[in-house]
């Protein structure tokens, strides 16, 4: 029996050629995942190898202490028996100008000790280490974003922020330290470095020569003290858990893929197996057992996952590292790795393709069995034609999952309260309509085929009708084709859907509740310091360019019941003009002197409603407070706010933490920003943003997500086309002499090749379209379901490009199975038995 | 051998004229060196038009093959094929294919039809295939003289064997063909519905100008014809005019014997 499957392998091995493909590509996208975030730790764990190797001995604060090392211990390290060389590591805020006089970033750049010497932990991409009180190193991705090189002069803040001139003396990789890649970083002399971040502590003290035992005798208790490789070791482990969230997403995709796989797979030894009738039949009447033909065909199936996943394999190898090259070119700060094909890689890989493949194919093995010997005498029907009749099991599937899922779909769009538990309950309900539509594709191809083909039908010509005939008539195994390519672009509708609600809403929530262009804030998390300066108010509304300069303060506070919260107000004049929040009960017209209004989430957290009285604590006591009114979350504004005057009396003068500036009507956006400019000059540490920038940094955020994701689900649609190209190419070998009987009565080999063309064109808008249809039903649920404000947006450009892409990648899968069709000999296939 | 068909009622010669498809000098062979099939031999015949004939002999003795080549579906080693006053051999695929769609029609032994499409559909394939639109006049009329009225609309798995092989004669017939090719047409089909559809073909023959040829290895079958070449090892061997059966017997067990 065995030597019988192999020697089948080899006959067929061209039908299972796409087979080996899907698998490949599954396969493929889970070992590159792990090769992607093996190589990414690697590259880590080189890095920082190389540079702890330096260090003897390493001094740290002990674990979850937050309090630094003091300055003086730097001394007693030094004087540790054999210590030749000692530096205390120093972090801290050191806010880096930009080119325009402003602040970087939206938190402050990072203040480092940059060592010289041996001690110099990071790689040096350009130039050196600086030198003395006036020389700093930026990381590679501030200097390019902000066009400084060496020897240019930057201007960096220090702990008062006063500004300060350096020369940038090179450029560092500070890639192994996450928040200072995300954040930007600025290196100085050790000694610079304490005075610019005004911090007076170290957060590490490292040692050339020197023992663990020496330094911590001098050092004494209440530190650590470690070599450099446990140092090291302990950073990459700490980065290790950022790839392997990472690597969880992936996965997640890889799985979308392999299930995409699955169908294909499936599909393939189902149609195999119906075409090989006769053989199997023939099989069994020279003596195979039921046992044996079943083994035969997991054997086959076995064969060739093992195969698809070992190609995988090197697919996967080529994908992780391609994939890191790309993300390295995109600019993301991670050092480069040499391949890392880990045992775990290949074994999970082999794993997964042959575990895939076999339970793909169980139920088509099992089919393979019911076929009775008889059927090798008996003349071979078309296998998987005629007309679909769904069995009770089928039927109570569809009825099961897909009430199930719209239900929970419905509850989690409209009758739950808004957010992570509603999105979870539409996901459910996606999943299991889904499976609904599985059981019910065979029933659904015969109208979608018809719905779809009605135009190519029409101006088609005869081989357009014929094609679209063709598509129909085995609804089994066009469903399971069509299925495999609706996941992929299900999911993508489903995304653009979501993206294009986020957009929408992010624009309409600043156009209608606050319509201000700028607005100003201070960098965040300088710790003493949120408030903006003094002056930069009235300097605003000086300038005749604005109609509106408003402020906003906040000031934690404590309720009468003990709860925390942050009470806020803004400028009077804005209410009802400039500023108007969504009420959910009460109005703006209550809110006057002894009231407060709420944003929901709050007023829910303190359990106060429209009408509740409580008091807050200020400075002249305990004062009462009642809620006028209760407004929509997701604004502009949050939590507690009372009215300014109110403010003003209880909490005293609270310099502003944003202030907000419209343009007024007739000023051009140019003069706008250059009066706004002008008047922040002096105040190099705020951030301005505009509205409209805002708005595109957003839109821009989203649109990055979406492609990743597009990108990632781009193999799962992959995959299905190489199923479409599966099934189609098998339809022809099935179909060989009635294309012959088609050629012999007038149909040109084009008309042939256009007839195959169409058909796929046909399979896969079917497949398509299920998927947008769902993919925008569940994206419109899920952006219902997710806050209060959502906005429905279907994005119908992309909707319509989906399918026109479909279509086309449909028609491309039919370029070989039609070429091959075509190119069929007339007298030989209809001789052929 | 003996067949279960009825002998034909005594048949008329019909009137030999320009042939409508002849070979000259046609020689084909399969393979090469020593697995070399010499298919046809210098085979020289010409098949009258308006005149049924039927094409006889032994397994392997290339009579398909001929078939095949003279319907331009094959291409021939040596030689000319000429169907009307067009030179086979000077067309490409392409005006191959218009040739087959315009000016020949056939008639196989099995998988004739279309499964997806209706009786009617499949009748009007050529037609359509070459954008014509049919003559209802003469649709209708093959459409009652091969008795299909009332299963114009069924698809062919809802008909029986030789309700198919009627809907193909029908669609040889309705683009008014030069030639009809017929490959065993009554193969597969039980005595009296073979007996139908020969009968078929040669009133098309005396009713309706039509030029048939047809290969068979069946002396009753042969015998609706007005004349029978019999074919052996590739080579025109003998010919019979206004067979027999036992006329048809007499001259294969000659050439087995």
């Amino acid at each position: 029996m065995l030597r019988t499957t192999l020697a089948g392998l080899v006959a067929h091995r061209l039908r299972l050629l796409s087979t080996v493909v899907a698998i490949t590509l599954g396969v493929g996208f889970i070992a590159g995942t792990f090769v992607l975030t093996d190589m990414m730790n690697r590259g880590i764990t080189e890095t920082f190898a190389r540079s702890a190797d330096r260090v003897d001995v390493a001094v740290l604060p002990p674990r979850g202490s937050d309090a630094g090392i003091p300055a003086a211990l730097l001394a007693k390290v030094r004087a540790a028996p054999g210590v030749t060389e000692a530096q205390g590591l120093v972090r801290g805020d050191a806010p880096l100008l930009g080119a325009n006089g402003r602040v970087v970033g939206d938190a402050p750049t990072v203040g480092l000790a940059v060592p010289s010497g041996r001690l110099l932990r990071y790689r040096m991409e350009k130039g050196r280490a600086p030198a003395g009180p006036h020389e700093v190193v930026l990381d590679p991705w501030t200097s390019r974003r902000q066009r400084f090189a060496v020897g240019d002069t930057v201007t960096v803040l220090d702990g008062k922020n006063r500004p300060h001139r350096f020369t940038v003396s090179g450029i560092v990789d500070v890639g192994i330290d996450s928040e200072a890649s995300v954040r930007g970083a600025v290196g100085f002399a050790p000694a610079t470095a304490s005075a610019m971040t005004g911090t007076s502590t170290y957060t590490e003290i490292d040692t050339v020569g020197g023992s663990t035992a020496g330094v911590a005798a001098a050092v004494g208790s209440g530190y650590r003290t470690l070599t450099g490789d446990r140092l090291a070791a302990e950073i990459s482990k700490a980065n290790g858990a950022d790839t392997k969230l990472i690597g969880a997403g992936l996965l997640l995709f890889a799985l979308v893929a392999m299930l995409v796989s699955a169908l294909v797979i499936y599909n393939t030894f189902t149609i195999l197996i119906a075409q090989r009738t006769r053989e199997m039949a023939t099989l069994r009447c020279v003596g195979a057992t039921r046992r044996q033909v079943f083994r035969g065909v997991l054997l086959e199936a076995a064969v060739v996952g093992l195969v698809g996943s070992l190609l995988g394999i090197a697919v996967g190898v080529g994908l992780g590292a391609g994939a890191l090259a790309l993300i390295r070119s995109a600019g993301g700060q991670l050092p480069p790795a040499q391949v890392v094909l880990a045992p775990r890689t290949a074994l999970v890989a082999i794993a997964v393709g042959l575990v895939v493949t076999v339970l793909a194919a169980i139920v088509p093995a099992r089919a393979a069995t019911r076929i009775a010997p008889v059927a090798a005498l008996r003349d071979e029907r078309e296998p998987g034609g005629g007309r679909f009749r769904p069995g009770a099991f089928r039927i109570a599937a569809t009825v099961l999952f897909g009430g199930a899922g719209l239900l929970a779909a419905v509850v989690g769009a409209v009758g739950m309260p808004k957010g992570e538990t509603a999105m979870y309950a539409v996901a459910c309900g996606g999943a299991l309509v889904f499976l609904a539509v599985i059981a019910l594709m065979p029933v659904l191809v015969g109208p979608l085929g018809r719905a779809v083909g009605a135009l190519p039908g029409r101006f088609g010509g005869v081989p357009g009708r014929l094609a679209v005939a063709n598509a129909r008539r085995t609804p089994r195994r066009t469903a399971t084709t069509t299925i495999a390519l609706t996941v992929g672009v299900g999911l993508m509708s489903l995304f653009a859907v979501v993206a294009a609600g986020g957009k929408a809403g992010a624009a309409r929530q600043v156009d209608d509740q606050f319509p201000v262009d700028y607005q100003i804030r201070a960098q965040f998390d300088r710790e003493a310091d949120r408030t903006l300066p003094a002056g930069l108010t009235a300097a605003l509304r000086a300038r005749p360019e604005f109609s509106a300069v408003l402020e906003e303060r906040s000031k934690d506070a404590r309720l009468g019941n003990g709860d925390e919260t942050t009470v806020s107000t803004l400028t009077a004049s804005a209410w009802g003009t400039i500023m108007k929040p969504k009420f959910r009960s009460g109005s703006l017209d209550a809110f006057g002197p002894g009231t407060a209004i709420l944003d929901e989430v709050v007023a829910k957290s303190l359990g106060l409603r429209t009408g509740s009285r409580t008091t807050i604590a200020t400075r002249t006591g305990p004062t009462p407070v009642r809620v006028a009114g209760v407004f929509a979350a997701g604004g502009p504004l949050s939590g507690f706010v009372l009215p300014e005057a109110d403010f003003r009396r209880h909490f005293g003068a609270v310099a502003p933490e944003h202030v907000y500036a419209k343009v007024r009507d007739g000023v051009g956006a140019d003069a706008g920003r250059a009066a706004l400019d002008a008047a922040t000059r002096a105040y190099p540490t705020v951030r301005v943003q505009s509205a409209a920038e805002s708005k595109d940094q957003l839109t821009k955020a989203i649109d990055t997500v979406f492609m990743i994701f597009g990108g990632l689900l781009g193999l799962a649609i992959v995959i299905a086309l190489f199923g479409i190209a599966n099934t189609l190419s098998l339809s022809v070998v099935e179909r060989t002499r009635e294309s012959a009987l088609l050629r012999a009565i007038g149909l040109t080999k084009r008309q042939l090749r256009r007839m195959l063309s169409v058909e796929a064109l046909v399979m896969a808008v079917m497949g398509a379209v299920t998927g947008v249809v769902l993919g925008v039903a569940f994206g419109l649920a899920a952006t219902e379901a997710m806050t209060e404000d959502s906005i429905l947006a279907v994005p119908y450009g992309q909707i319509i490009a989906f399918v026109a892409l479909a279509g086309l990648a449909g028609v491309l899968a039919a370029i070989l199975p039609s070429r091959r069709a075509a190119k069929t000999s007339i007298v030989e296939s209809l001789a052929h038995d | 051998m003996t067949s279960a068909f009825a002998s034909p009622p005594g048949a008329a010669p019909a009137v030999p004229g320009a042939p409508a498809v002849r070979a000259e000098r046609v020689s084909k062979v399969y393979g090469t060196g020593d697995a070399a099939v010499h298919a046809l031999r210098d085979v020289d015949v010409a098949f009258a038009a308006r005149a049924f004939t039927a094409i006889m002999g032994p397994s392997g003795s290339g009579k398909s093959t001929l078939l095949h080549c003279l319907a331009g579906l094959d291409t021939v080693g040596a030689g000319r094929i000429v169907l009307g006053d067009t030179d086979l051999g000077q067309l490409n695929d392409r005006r191959l294919t218009l040739l087959r769609r315009e000016r020949v029609g056939f008639v196989f032994q099995a998988f004739n039809l279309l499964p997806t499409l209706t009786a009617e559909q499949n009748i009007l394939l050529p037609l359509q295939l070459a954008g014509r639109s049919a003559d209802r006049a003469w649709f209708d009329r093959v459409v009652d003289v091969v008795g299909l009225r009332d299963r114009l609309g069924h698809r062919p798995s809802e008909l029986s064997g030789g309700q198919q092989q009627r809907v193909a004669c029908a669609r040889a017939l309705v683009s008014r063909p030069e030639v009809i090719f017929a490959d065993e047409p009554t193969g597969n089909l039980d005595s009296a519905s073979g007996a139908e559809v020969l009968a078929f073909l040669r009133s098309s023959v005396r009713e309706m100008g039509q030029t048939i040829v047809m290969v068979t290895h069946d002396p009753v079958a042969a015998s609706y014809a007005d004349r029978v070449v019999f074919l052996r090892d590739g080579a025109i061997v003998t010919e019979l005019t206004d067979p027999t059966p036992a006329s048809v017997l007499d001259r294969l067990a000659a050439l087995e014997g």
